[in-house]
């Protein structure tokens, strides 16, 4: 009976409902179900438009953007008193201008203002005059799961509000990603949509999209990620909570602690701090080096990663609670305040120039820096750095697998200015050995208040050893040396080269003066030449004004060819490519490469080299000013030579860029040059360049 | 005992429903997918560019085998090699190009009849596509697909119908006016010149070409719809032509193909000095305005920032007289620009250039 019954009941509905899913399908539904929602929340999507502000120049995924801030972008209406979220990437470049156009209102933009900016969701409230704006349904963070249908909606695409926004339909693909701040969707999520929100299916926003980065702290960390299915977006919820702060007008900091743990590693290795900043409210708390995070806001911790993710999303001004273990003792913490300040890590000096391409045991020094602690402790020209470390009784000795430099280059890496150090040192006049004892400066140049120099002459004398190929000389059996080439290398190729990358599809030039030796390790200048400045004539002309540094410093000049109209980051890819290929063929010392441009191309150098430290070591900048800084790293040096014509309206850019990479500890130097534009560099200031060249592998 | 059977029986009734449903969804798309197949060729160029793939998509609008596609670098060399879906295999040839349409026409060298094709005229009729509707985008991207092999499917939505031109500077795209923005990867190597259809089967539009945004240096997935007009200059004049008009000549080998520099400067006179451009990008303020000039007559003072040119947003001096060469002498514009914090509208009629050159 039962059975019977269901029979009919199922013909019957095939019946009936086969004419109906003629036109409305499930697909049909879906994409109903999209419009409504996109047209549900479409009057508290507005489109934001901005004029003005710093000129930025170069693009980047994660340096700064430039060419964003000439589209339109897109905001949330969060008070239907005029107050509207967006995006912070879309105020870079701190607009004076702010328009805003809002569905359904007549007649003129609205004018707009900044209220303020959360740094560490990257968000900008800002603010227009009206009464009646339309505040949209939120999801609580409690209802977003995933797999549920996100709508990621934006007003970039098309300056006509009657019409719904531009949408992209995905799915929320993770929840509580960058540190527990943002939802994790598949839809395309690009700066057509940054600032915009993602809504659920009944047109409820679930946050606001932001480019974001688990890797990266800057306003611009993600772009890189446009249109991949990996976006993220801050929970509408987390937004609405700060929003009273917000409101106030002063920008929300994030909340930091103060301490780098003593391993890179966060997630296999105990969260045990390494180094205590200074003003911090962990040293304010009393923590110091050796202790062990155990317990934060009463969750147990065994790694940096949990920590972080417990901290992330935390503003500065914020009380926590933690417990650490320092020996046998576990100390608990019931109330601690996080500071905003960003934790800055400066590099120490010791103030020597170590001799290069030495296969020997140890660092021979070369020459010693006027009024650096090298000469207050007495190390003279010629003497060895046989030993080191902080410790007398317990110094380390070279072990051969790396060579002397680059090993103690290392070891300064891990310390901070200010540190007492022991060398222990064979000296020349004598052969006798000693330790001595030295207290680490700041590199030079890395300190805001006091500019720098870059010295007059560099030191006489060879500056290589000139066995860059041989075996370097072991001392402990146990460790392996490295494999070493031939003792009679192939001769590569000397000249004006012209070369592609290895994927075939890019072109660069080398220069590599006739008298080229492999056995001594050279300086790389990786020119970015100014748009349409590209052809082998310009690209020989540049080349010719260093030739006579090339051969007496042994340079090697790679130019890479950008064929369009100026440099963007995407570019870095091949530039990267051709520059470990020139590497590869040619010897290169690691502690000299580096990126060198004018204008548009000084923008890009300093690009490659915030964004890949492995490769090169420093960036000289012509006309340029500084962008998307990142912290300093402790053990990856970068120095930075910029120089600004008088004449130039940018130069007073140029100037302050010195001193905010120097706020970062980053060794900068800035050269104004007289009754100049942003002409490119006089002998006598490549001559300087030369010499801040010369002098990237100090100690 | 009723009660309970008839509730089992809903929850039945429901049960098969859905599944019913569910299924049909998906052989709607199935079969459309396998009907816009037959409709579409695989093309391959003879030689080409370095970097560039020489091989592509296109679409059937004749039973006689005349084929659309994107008029692009694979066509420039004569002898361009057409897979059909079942496999065959011919030679074909251009015989009809508009570059402001972005347009081509092949036709296939030998006698062939009774293809599967696009109506074109009936396609046009239709009312034009809006944001989020479902979309399937087919080419023969990356050269996945020879001989019989079907062209790739994708499934996306309309992201936005608009004006390519906010995008990219509007010397700079190959064709001026609105397009369908996607929210699907479409526009990849090879894909120019396949289908955007909808779930029914109907044509939408032609994928573009590899374009970036150059605002943003972001790459763009869009479809020239199969609606699209433009303007060309014909011995001086210029004419509206559309992506249909172009189709049926270009089959009948009628279609003149309209100067090569359409998109010129049309050299109307405002009378604005702009401030100097001292770095690439400084907002369009005015610094002068000649006396007399159309400029002058508005109204408009130095200091003034103008924001919109004909709703274009203009946010650099480059984009304002890159905008401005649109407009011919004669021609009406309107100007939305801000004075002190106040945001007014101007409509300038502008005119030939001054005979006397001006002093910048």
């Amino acid at each position: 009976m039962w059975r019977r019954n269901c029979f009919l009941a199922v013909l019957s509905l095939a019946v009936l409902t086969s004419s109906i899913r003629a036109q409305e399908d499930l697909n049909d539904l879906h994409e109903k179900m999209t419009k409504d929602a996109s047209r549900k929340v479409a009057p508290s999507v507005v489109q934001i438009e901005t004029r003005g502000g710093a000129d930025m120049v170069v693009a980047g995924p994660k340096g700064q953007i430039f060419r964003k801030a000439l589209g339109p972008t897109t905001g949330v209406v969060v008070g239907a008193d005029g107050y509207i979220i967006t995006s912070a990437f879309n105020f870079l470049n701190n607009p004076p201008q702010i328009f805003v156009r809002v569905q359904g209102q007549q007649g003129d933009p609205l004018v707009a203002t900044r209220v303020a900016t959360d740094k560490s969701r990257m968000l900008t409230l800002i603010k227009v005059e009206s009464k009646s704006l339309t505040v949209p349904a939120f999801v609580p963070k409690k209802d977003i799961k995933e797999g549920q249908w996100a709508i990621a909606l934006g007003r970039a695409l098309d300056a006509k509000m009657e019409k719904t926004p531009s949408v992209s339909v995905g799915v929320i693909s993770a929840l509580n990603r960058i540190w527990g701040k943002a939802l994790q969707t598949d839809a395309k999520i690009s700066p057509v949509n940054y600032g915009g929100p993602i809504v659920d299916s009944a047109g409820r926003v679930q946050g606001i999209i932001i480019p974001a980065s688990p890797n990266g702290e800057d306003v611009t960390a993600g772009l890189e990620w446009y249109d991949s299915g990996i976006g993220f977006a801050i929970p509408m919820e987390d937004i609405l909570a700060v929003l009273p702060r917000l409101k106030q007008g002063k920008d929300l900091q994030k909340g930091l602690l103060g301490i780098a743990m003593k391993s890179p590693d966060k997630f296999s290795v105990l969260p045990e701090i390494g180094t205590v900043q200074k003003a911090s409210s962990a040293e304010k708390a009393g923590l110091k080096p050796g202790d062990v995070l155990i317990e934060i806001e009463g969750k147990a911790v065994v790694n940096m990663a949990q920590v972080q993710h417990i901290l992330g999303g935390k503003y500065e001004g914020d009380k926590i609670s933690l417990k650490y273990q320092r020996g046998k003792d576990t100390v608990e913490i019931k109330s601690l305040e996080l500071t905003g300040k960003d934790v800055v890590i400066a590099q120490p000096f010791l103030g020597i120039l170590p001799l290069r391409d030495d296969p020997r045991l140890g660092v021979e020094v070369r020459h010693v820096f006027d009024k650096s602690p090298a000469e207050t402790a007495g190390i003279k020209i010629g003497d060895r750095i046989m030993k080191f470390g902080v410790d007398e009784k317990n110094l380390t000795e070279f072990t051969g697998d790396k060579a002397g430099r680059g090993q103690f280059l290392d070891w300064l890496g891990t310390l901070t200015p200010g540190t007492a150090i022991k060398l222990a040192l064979k000296r020349k006049a004598g052969d006798k050995t000693d330790t001595v004892s030295v207290t680490l400066s700041d590199l030079p140049g890395s300190l805001p208040g006091i500019p720098a120099k870059i010295i007059d002459k560099l030191p006489e004398g060879d500056a290589s050893f000139k066995k860059a190929l041989a075996p370097l000389e072991l001392n402990n059996p146990n460790v392996k040396a490295p494999k070493v080439v031939a003792a009679e290398p192939p001769m590569p190729e000397t000249g004006l080269l012209e070369l592609n990358t290895p994927d075939g599809e890019h072109k660069y030039w080398l220069w590599v003066y006739p008298q080229y030796d492999p056995n001594i390790a050279h300086s790389l200048v990786v020119w970015m030449h100014p748009p349409g400045k590209n052809s082998k004539e310009d690209l020989d002309g540049w080349a010719d004004l260093w030739d006579e540094y090339c051969r007496k410093h042994q340079i090697i000049l790679c130019m890479p060819v950008e064929k369009q109209d100026g440099w963007l980051p995407t570019h870095a890819d091949f530039v990267v490519a051709a520059t470990r290929e020139t590497i590869k063929t040619y010897t290169i010392d690691k502690q000299r490469v580096v990126a060198h441009g004018m204008a548009v191309g000084g923008q890009m150098a300093m690009h490659l080299a915030f964004n890949h430290r492995d490769l090169f070591k420093g960036a000289a900048a012509i006309g340029s000013t500084a962008s998307g800084i990142k912290d300093n790293i402790g053990n990856q040096r970068l120095s930075f030579y910029l120089a600004g014509g008088d004449l130039d309206p940018l130069n007073k850019y140029v100037a302050e860029s010195r001193t905010r990479l120097a706020e970062k500890r980053y060794p900068a130097f800035y050269r104004e040059r007289e009754k100049r534009g942003r002409e490119y560099a006089q002998d006598v200031h490549i001559q300087e360049m030369v010499r801040w060249l010369e002098t990237l592998d100090q100690q | 005992m009723i009660r309970k059977n008839f509730f089992r029986l809903s929850a039945c009734v429901l049960l098969v429903g859905l599944t019913a449903m569910a299924g049909r969804a998906q052989e709607s798309m199935t079969k459309t997918a396998v009907n816009v197949n037959k409709k579409m060729v695989k093309l391959f160029g003879i030689g080409g560019f370095k970097g560039l793939p020489s091989y592509g998509t296109g679409i059937l609008v004749s039973e006689k085998g005349h084929i659309l596609t994107v008029n692009n670098h694979i066509l420039i060399n004569p002898g361009i090699l057409v897979h059909v879906y079942d496999g065959r295999r011919y030679q074909a040839r251009v015989i009809a190009r508009e570059p402001a349409l972005d347009a081509a026409i092949l036709e296939i060298d030998e006698e062939v009849v009774a293809l599967p094709h696009y109506d074109f005229d009936q396609e046009t009729a239709r009312p034009t596509a809006e944001n989020g509707d479902w979309i399937l985008a087919m080419s023969n991207q990356f050269k996945i697909g020879v001989g019989d092999e079907p062209m790739s499917v994708q499934r996306g939505v309309i992201a936005a119908a608009a004006d390519l031109r906010g995008r990219r500077g509007v010397f700079d795209a190959p064709y001026a006016g609105d397009v369908y923005f996607l929210d699907v990867i479409a526009c990849n190597p090879g894909a120019a010149g396949g289908a955007l259809v909808n779930r029914k089967g109907h044509l939408l539009g032609l994928l573009g070409r590899e374009l970036k945004d150059t605002r943003i240096d972001t790459w763009i997935n869009y479809a020239v719809p199969v609606q699209a007009t433009a303007e060309v200059s014909r011995e001086g004049k210029i004419e509206k032509v559309s992506l249909a008009d172009f189709v049926k000549l270009g089959i009948q080998k009628k279609y003149k193909e309209g100067d090569k520099a359409i998109r010129v400067d049309k050299g109307g006179f405002h009378g604005i000095t702009l401030v100097v451009k001292a770095v690439s990008s400084v907002p369009p303020y005015v610094e002068e305005v000649m006396l007399g000039s159309p400029a002058d007559k508005a109204g408009l003072r130095p200091d003034d920032l103008i924001l919109y040119v004909e709703g274009f947003s203009v946010p650099t001096i480059t984009s304002f007289l890159d905008v401005m060469k649109q407009y011919g002498p004669g021609s009406d514009v309107d100007l939305q620009y801000q004075r002190g914090n106040k945001l007014e509208k101007v409509r300038l009629k502008l005119t030939d250039p001054p005979k006397v050159p001006a002093a910048n």
